[in-house]
């Protein structure tokens, strides 16, 4: 696949008569300049705030913070899942309370983490964990379980220990399951760094971007949120190329996928 | 007797056991009591809050809007999939300016909501909405384009009208994987209502955990997020039973289960 595989003329006229028409819109009408500044003024003020340094504070510690909660859950909920994948016990043990604590929305936990841990970048790293482990979780168990029983059989027959059939064998004939997990849980997430934020209120571009709203400066306000977006779509293009990578042995097995 | 390895009575043992462990590390002051009060302790505000009406109140409250932003996002995002599906060139028109909004994580638009439509309900109709529409959407169009061809042409032969062909082929065959995207929304669709409450409101489910913990009532905070899971718990439950209802020709029909 080529970076610009196909240029899709049509979908990039729409987006630019879609930013003309903001714009037109935006300075025919001073009461509409206050909700919505003209796009060549949030594009300026995006340029100053990255310039003036003032904004690459705010990335910094917000991609700090998804950084430190998004591997930290993987390493927990990907060595948790094979336990629980693996051992029937373990997992029909903690299932009801799984699924008790699973579909209460994880913004939730934001107040009780508070409590714990302050208004610091302790709390907001720990929601960020608690709602990533999810997804990452429940694939790992399913990746594992649904590892043919002939794989592990062999690699017995074989004599393999049981940590190394663990690392030759079960991580990746679950690894599919697990980068789907994976997937997910990025988009959550930057959800839960950007409205810890945003709750707490100390750093990062969720602040930014509500305090730049009270303060009625809608211009940095859209510029933030643009960044945020950025943010979001770098990550996940990222994250499909780290991807290809590490997976280009299972597609070459199993040649799902023609690309 | 054996010990019953994969029965789901362990899990629920294991969910009762949690409650006495609570209360003896509460009582034992493992862990402060202030932040930690005993289960019995959170139980009984519970169920005040639930008798008081309080509780129920602002779930009600919560729902509504909740189901506002679904609905609406249902409906009109449904028929935009469908369309996107059926005409590739509308799919390429919009393709750029959904690419550029999709990665926006949705609690950055919460400021932008507020700035329009202040701290009402309207505001969090808006957030869910927004946040809602992806999932619908492009599982919508995807499950519209991988349509068998062959379906399309034996209605074409039977001389369907174009409006029959939409409502008695293209969207049954589109159903599961539009129902895909709904059950997705559906967990959104909360953790939407709840940030939306968190950061700008004066009511509701959302509003009411973190204001009992700013207010240090923290046996009704983990009231409160009692409700939150009891309520996440049962909407998945009757999502799957209407999936259940809803598919049951589609599971007759080819003999899996879709889900």
């Amino acid at each position: 696949m080529k970076l610009f595989g196909r240029i899709n003329l049509a979908g990039l006229a729409t987006f630019c008569i879609f930013l003309l028409l903001w714009e037109g819109f935006a300075r025919a009408s001073p009461l509409l300049q206050l909700y919505f500044p003209p796009v060549s003024r949030i594009l300026l003020s995006l340029c100053q705030l990255i310039f003036s340094w003032e904004l690459v504070g705010h990335i910094v510690a917000t991609l700090g913070r998804f950084l430190r909660g998004y591997l930290l859950a993987t390493l927990l909920a990907v060595t948790l899942g094979i336990v629980l994948g693996y051992f029937k016990l373990a997992y029909s043990l903690s299932e009801s309370l799984i699924e008790f604590l699973r579909p209460m929305p994880s913004v939730a936990i934001i107040p009780v983490a508070i409590l714990f841990l302050g208004i610091g970048d302790a709390m907001m790293v720990a929601v960020t964990v608690y709602a990533c482990a999810w997804p990452i979780l429940i694939n790992t168990i399913a990746g594992v379980k649904n590892i043919d029983r002939t794989l592990i059989n062999t690699a017995r027959t074989f004599g393999l220990g049981r940590w190394k059939a663990l690392r030759k064998i079960v991580l990746p004939a679950a690894s599919p399951y697990i980068v789907t997990g994976l997937r997910v849980s990025l988009a959550i997430a930057l959800i839960l760094v950007t409205t810890s934020e945003m709750i707490v209120g100390v750093s990062g571009l969720g602040f930014f971007i509500l305090d730049e709203e009270r303060s009625l400066r809608t211009d940095n306000m859209y510029a933030g949120i643009f960044l945020v977006a950025l943010l979001g779509y770098g990550l996940n293009r990222l994250f499909l190329v780290l991807e290809k990578r590490a997976m280009a042995w299972h597609r070459r097995m199993t040649a799902g996928e023609q690309i | 007797m054996k010990w019953p390895i994969e029965s789901k009575l362990n899990g629920i043992l294991v969910l009762v056991a949690v409650i006495p462990v609570w209360e003896f590390i509460s009582r034992a002051e493992l862990v402060n009591p202030l932040f930690f009060p005993p289960m019995s302790k959170i139980l009984q505000s519970f169920f005040l809050l639930v008798l008081s009406g309080d509780l129920p109140y602002q779930i009600l409250l919560s729902l509504k809007r909740a189901a506002a932003g679904y609905l609406l996002a249902a409906l009109v995002f449904i028929p935009l999939g469908v369309v996107m599906g059926l005409y590739p060139w509308v799919y390429r028109l919009l393709e750029v300016v959904i690419e550029m909004a999709r990665p926006i994580p949705p609690p950055a638009i919460v400021p932008v909501a507020m700035l329009f439509f202040g701290l009402g309900d309207e505001m969090k109709i808006f957030v869910i909405f927004f946040s809602c529409a992806w999932p619908i959407l492009l599982n919508t169009y995807d499950g519209v384009r991988n349509i068998d061809r062959l379906l399309i042409d034996t209605a074409r032969t039977f001389g369907l009208s174009r409006r029959r062909m939409i409502t008695r082929v293209v969207v049954p065959a589109a159903s599961p994987q539009i129902m895909t995207g709904l059950r997705v929304s559906l967990a959104i669709m909360l953790i939407l209502v709840v940030i939306s409450e968190m950061v700008g409101s004066t009511d509701g489910i959302g509003y009411f955990i973190l204001d009992a913990q700013r207010r240090f009532k923290v046996d009704q905070m983990y009231a409160g997020m009692l409700s939150l899971a009891i309520v996440g718990y049962a909407l998945n439950q009757l999502f799957f039973l209407s999936y259940h209802r809803f598919l049951a020709w589609h599971k007759g029909l080819t003999g899996v289960d879709p889900a």
